[in-house]
């Protein structure tokens, strides 16, 4: 069964349609990169499939429940779902730690000891285990990003949401992010990744997707789709991006 | 005329001078307690709430903050009698203190949360926490945070505003200065001595509210 | 002889409420005049008057009103060598309590005007009372509108005090009233209908200026 399905998925912001009929479905494993213009609806489709937006037309599924069903228990969905936003989002007031354990101590009620050790692990898994205890305002822009990854890791996701994680750091910070992105990728888990590493999508990404106007302009495997881009629009995106 | 100033008296009376200040703490304790948790609500209430909640608040908001403190502390302890409620002098301070805070507190602590901002939420709503629990742990302590000075300037002026309830006899610090008045008709010297003591008051409570900040938003 | 409360009643508050307006007004005057020079002090050059105007507001704010109303009701004769009418103990008290307010607030607002306006006059040459008068006084006005409004606020509420020394005002006046009528819970809320009626329009106004002024900006 598919994990993720976009039935002709309508999105305005008032007058404003972001998303136009966008249609898709991701399988278990998958990894999905979705890349094009500012505007293109990218993020705003990544946010209504953890409820984060409302749609005005079609449907959303997830591993069988309907996103935008309004008796659909919304938190224990997103419990199922993780997001990590471009700017980290990382709670200020709280030790890398208590980011990292405040869900599943609070929603899943695991207890403390355990819930560290959760961390501990979900940390390591980004290469930051010496951190626990460091405050946000302590890391860099990339370290934020990565503990911000464990975060929403530690609930043990069937689903994983990338909005342009990258995009607000530096150069030299984006590597060891996307080194963390392969690795999860690698132990199976199905991402879904707005993005503007191309070169990133073309190596790790089993399926890419090309947005434009708020539908979906090309799809396809993502060697295929970025060597022979078949329509006008994705060749000038190309052409602007990687160059 | 050469008048004779003569403190010597005033010393004399320390016993209940002490007397007076342990009073006026217990009252500032008390609603400051009072006044955040009211404070802590009603902003809630007015930031999160429905319009039947949000309206009442905001009357009561504006009311409490439109009219003296004075005139409030009159209508609990000389007004409610009339309606069958008796208070004695400190309960109704108490009350007129309390809920004259929480006014306050109400839109001191309202900014705070809206403050917060917006991307803290959703991080929080994207794992899976429900309303009260994004409240409670990311909202609520940075709100508080981002407005400590204002609130705690707040509480100063409330503790200093506590002399009020001298005018219903209510056995404060200030009320006791003009029992002091009566047995030593040293008016003067006593008013300037009891001011003095207001001021080592805000200032003591102004070093705590400091070395609280230190310890309550300490690393840990 | 208790009397029924009336509106004739009414009317006296209403007469009352003349003179909480006339104090305000004497008081928010005194304490501009001493306001003005405190925010001077505390932007001044020269750290002493810094120190001497921070020095006064956190004395003046660290005493309670009621105190202020009472150390200068019973120690003015003493300066003075006469006895002193309530009318002024108030306002010396009002105009050293406003003061020490009005000053912080404009003192915030010269300081809110950058950095380099001030460094603009002095390339030009101008001296600090000069600078002062021409360039950074006229932008602070427009910042200091709605809190010096919003401070009014809180002197006509402060003004209930005086009551305390005796003068009349509406506070006072109620307290007179309920001693005839013995209807202490009528006349208070009325006071403190007619005290939210003189306040509420000036709170209201304080906010659409600052909302103008934030628009504006």
């Amino acid at each position: 069964m598919s994990l993720v399905e976009l039935h002709d998925v309508v999105k305005r912001f008032g007058a404003n349609t972001v998303l136009d009929r966008v249609s898709l479905t991701v399988q278990p494993g998958e990894i999905i990169a979705i890349i094009g213009r500012s505007g293109s609806g990218k993020s705003t489709m990544l946010r209504c499939i953890n409820g984060l937006e409302s749609i005005q037309g079609g449907r959303i599924v997830f591993d069988g429940e309907t996103v935008n069903d309004p008796a659909t228990n919304l938190r224990k969905l997103r419990q199922r779902v993780g997001i990590v936003f471009q700017s980290y989002n990382l709670f200020p007031h709280l030790s890398v730690e208590r980011n990292i354990t405040l869900a599943p101590r609070v929603v899943k009620g695991i207890e403390r000891d355990a819930a560290r050790d959760l961390a501990a692990r979900a940390l390591a898994r980004v290469g930051l285990a010496d951190k626990i205890d460091a405050y946000p305002d302590q890391l860099s822009g990339g370290q934020q990003q990565r503990v911000a990854i464990a975060r929403s890791l530690a609930m043990q996701p069937q689903l994983m949401l990338f909005d342009e994680i990258t995009s607000a750091l530096d150069p030299e910070l984006t590597g060891e992010v996307l080194k963390v992105l392969e690795q999860v990728a690698k132990e199976g888990m199905t991402m879904m990744l707005v993005t503007h590493e191309i070169g990133f999508a073309r190596r790790v990404a089993t399926r890419l997707i090309f947005m434009h106007s708020g539908r979906i302009w090309e799809e396809g495997l993502a060697g295929d789709v970025l060597a022979k881009p078949r329509t006008p629009e994705l060749a000038t995106f190309l052409d602007a991006v990687l160059h | 005329m050469r008048y004779a100033f003569n403190f010597r008296d005033i010393w004399a009376q320390w016993p209940s001078i002490a007397e007076g200040i342990g009073v006026t703490l217990m009252l500032t304790a008390v609603t400051m307690v009072a006044g955040l948790v009211i404070g802590a609500l009603g902003a809630a209430g007015r930031v999160y709430g429905r319009s039947w909640l949000r309206t009442p608040l905001a009357a009561y908001v504006e009311v409490v903050r439109n009219t003296p403190l004075l005139v409030q502390l009159f209508i609990i302890f000389f007004g409610l009698p009339s309606l069958g409620v008796r208070l004695d002098a400190v309960a109704a301070a108490l009350i007129a203190l309390s809920v004259n805070l929480g006014a306050y507190t109400t839109e001191i602590i309202r900014a705070g949360l809206e403050a917060v901002p917006r991307s803290q939420i959703e991080a929080g709503y994207s794992l899976g926490l429900s309303g009260t629990q994004v409240f409670r742990h990311v909202v609520l302590v940075p709100a508080i945070r981002i407005v400590y000075p204002a609130l705690t300037s707040q509480f100063v002026l409330m503790m200093l505003a506590t002399s009020i309830v001298s005018q219903i006899s209510a056995p404060d610090l200030f009320h006791i200065a003009s029992i002091i008045q009566s047995r030593t008709f040293r008016d003067f010297e006593i008013y300037a001595v009891i001011a003095m003591v207001y001021l080592a008051l805000a200032l003591i409570l102004k070093l705590l509210f400091a070395a609280t900040a230190q310890i309550a938003f300490a690393r840990r | 002889m208790i009397r029924e409360f009336s509106l004739v009643d009414i009317y006296y508050l209403l007469l009352a409420a003349r003179w909480t307006l006339a104090l305000t007004g004497l008081a928010f005057l005194g304490g501009s005049l001493v306001g003005l020079l405190i925010a001077v002090l505390r932007v001044s050059p020269v750290a002493p008057l810094r120190a001497l105007g921070a020095g006064y507001i956190s004395i003046v704010q660290g005493i309670p009103l009621l105190a202020w109303l009472f150390v200068l009701f019973f120690g003015l004769p003493i300066l003075a060598g006469v006895r002193v009418s309530p009318w002024i103990a108030a306002m010396v008290a009002f105009s050293i309590y406003a003061g020490a307010f009005l000053g912080d607030i404009w003192r915030g607002c010269l300081q809110a005007i950058p950095r380099q306006q001030w460094e603009a006059g002095a390339s030009l040459g101008l001296s600090f009372a000069d600078q002062l008068r021409y360039i950074i006084v006229p932008q602070a006005v427009r910042v200091a509108i709605p809190p010096t409004v919003g401070f009014l606020v809180q002197l006509i509420k402060n003004t209930s005090l005086a009551a305390v020394i005796g003068f009349v005002e509406l506070t006072r006046e109620g307290q007179l009233t309920n001693s005839t009528t013995y209807r202490p819970f009528t006349v208070y809320i009325v006071v403190a209908a007619i005290y939210f009626a003189l306040c509420f329009p000036l709170t209201q106004w304080s906010r659409s200026l600052e909302r103008t002024f934030r628009v504006s900006r």
